[in-house]
């Protein structure tokens, strides 16, 4: 059999391994050394600096603040999805009689572009656009607000779209997990008398454990590279009330400081596998005690 | 009696809430559709009445002013391209991976696997890119899309060949077939439920993003769906109608894949979700 084990030719590995390693792997490897370079689109030579970049990072009002954002949005989407997310698949695994429908509605947004769905919500989020109209109409003048213009709430609004957007998507991992719990844990709980919320707190979210930390992650890693919605929604305005790490990227390139760029994506990359790889561990050590 | 009566009035009432908030969802997208079809001076509104005369040359209009066509154009060649070529390459990869058993095996899965993880450099890629000498071009953007959704694609892949018994393939060898038999005509027809799933997949992440042609397509022939409505967006800014019009069109692609192929999108899901 040993003969057999080598007949499966590495050489299938190699297409995908090599496009792989090229646009991926040696970019990101080539990032940590441009971080610590003052690589300008007006220097002819690049010099090594050592952690100046990072330096700077640290001290820029604007930097941190995209750092403090990119916290606020991930979290933020981490809660509101998942919370949302759970909820809408609690009820839509329950007897009704639209459910089919109402998971495809629910899931719908998540299949459109971001592009889409900013430009759609950009005119309705104006002070006197729909939104603020709506809450008018139905006596919470008190709330309405300027969604997309004033600083201190802009990114909590962003966070708040990309939830309406994707918590469908969420859902619908939370129902895969909750459809492969047999019935019969229910049936016997309600034999022994525990009600609804007993049963959810003792069967349904031990149960639903993988489904959890695979959203966790997606949407945690998600939240962190956020770019394309604040792209749409405001492009980091107004001012720099809304910059999140992904466009600052955008703006060091269109800048030409391209050092420092980098140096803010690889902090992006350490804090993202900082974050995620002892997740994952615990989620292989799961699968093989399995 | 009771108890099902009970469970019966809990169910309508969470079903009105449920369809309640669903409205969150639909009234958004109809603004949309509805507006898409109204006169300029109407669709400024943004509100959730019909159009008072049906514009449908608002679209005809699209096609002409937005250079629609050959942005809708690139796209499906990126998309279709990049899809295939993600397909062959990660399908082929994960054939391998999960028969070999072995460390190097293990340590080349775990390797694809950080890029589920690890966000993309950016601006490191463009200098890879313009070192090959194709920055800009359509075939760069096709292959870093490829790149991009490997990890993704060869964690669905292994999953789902790990299923295969390993005897078929052995009979195959036995009677003296290469890999590249076993893997076309054993394998592969073996997941093509999967290879549906990947391309639905990848098919919409790749046609529905707006950051790679940003950083890569710098001249607007090149240019796909997304980008060039942001750009016509920014330019057309009192043509709501238009803009509407081109959303429209860009969201159908996705939302007729979607149509069909929700029995793919499901597995796919339910992949990541079990196996967690």
């Amino acid at each position: 059999m040993k003969t057999i084990k080598n007949l499966y030719s590495y050489y299938l590995v190699l297409p995908a391994l090599l496009i792989y390693c090229i646009f991926f792997v040696i970019p990101a490897f080539a990032g940590f050394y441009y971080s610590f370079t003052d690589w300008r689109l007006d220097r002819l030579t690049i010099d090594f600096i050592g952690w100046e970049n990072f330096t700077k990072i640290f001290h820029d009002k604007t930097l941190t603040l995209a750092l403090k954002n990119t916290l606020i949005f991930a979290i933020a989407t981490v809660v509101g999805k998942n919370l949302v997310g759970i909820v809408l698949a609690v009820a839509l695994n329950m007897r009704l009689k639209t459910r089919n429908m109402l998971r495809a509605i629910f899931y719908s947004p998540s299949i459109l572009s971001i592009l889409v769905i900013g430009i759609v919500f950009t005119p309705m989020l104006r002070t006197e656009g729909t939104v603020n109209r709506l809450l008018d109409a139905v006596g919470l003048h008190a709330l309405s607000q300027a969604w997309l213009t004033d600083p201190s709430i802009v990114i909590w609004t962003i966070a708040v779209i990309s939830i309406w957007q994707h918590a469908g998507f969420q859902m619908a991992i939370y129902l895969a997990g909750l459809q492969s719990i047999s019935q019969e844990y229910y049936e016997a709980a309600t034999i022994d008398g525990a009600g609804s919320w007993k049963k959810f707190t003792k069967i349904t979210l031990p149960l639903l454990l993988p489904a959890i930390n695979i959203n966790l992650m997606l949407t945690l890693i998600g939240g962190l590279k956020v770019f394309s919605e604040v792209f749409v929604l405001t492009g980091g305005g107004p001012g720099n009330a809304s910059q999140v790490v992904g466009t600052i990227i955008l703006r060091s390139f269109g800048e030409g400081s391209w050092g420092l760029g980098t140096a803010i994506n690889t902090l992006l990359f350490v804090a993202v596998t900082i974050i995620a790889i002892p997740l994952l561990i615990f989620m292989r050590r799961k699968e093989v005690t399995e | 009696m009771g108890y099902t009566r009970k469970l019966a009035i809990r169910n309508y009432i969470v079903e009105a809430i449920l369809i309640l908030s669903s409205l969150l969802i639909i009234i958004p997208v109809l603004i949309m559709i509805f507006g898409s079809f109204k006169t300029n001076a109407e669709v400024l509104s943004f509100s959730l009445k019909l159009p008072e005369k049906w514009m449908f040359s608002n679209y005809a209009r699209v096609f002409e002013e937005g250079g629609i066509a050959r942005a809708f154009l690139n796209s499906l060649w990126i998309t279709g391209i990049s899809s295939a070529i993600n397909i062959v390459a990660s399908s082929a990869a994960s054939f391998i991976l999960v028969r070999r058993e072995t460390k190097l095996a293990n340590t080349l899965y775990m390797f694809f696997f950080m890029g589920l993880i690890a966000p993309m450099s950016t601006i490191t890629t463009i200098r890879v890119v313009q070192w090959l000498g194709f920055y800009g071009s359509i075939p760069s953007v096709i292959l870093i899309y490829a790149s991009l959704n490997t990890a993704f694609s060869v964690f669905l892949y292994s999953g789902f060949i790990k299923t295969i018994p390993k005897a078929l393939d052995e009979v195959a060898f036995l009677e003296g077939a290469s890999v590249f038999g076993v893997f076309f005509r054993i394998v592969t027809p073996l997941i093509l439920p999967v290879n549906a799933t990947v391309a639905i997949m990848v098919f919409m992440s790749v046609w529905n993003d707006i950051t790679i042609p940003l950083y890569f397509l710098t001249d607007s022939s090149t240019w796909t769906m997304p980008l060039s409505i942001y750009n016509f967006y920014g330019k057309y800014s009192r043509d709501w109608n238009l803009i509407f019009a081109n959303l429209v069109l860009t969201s159908l692609p996705v939302f007729i894949l979607y149509l069909f192929g929700q029995k793919y999108i499901v597995s796919g899901l339910t992949a990541g979700a079990v196996k967690g």
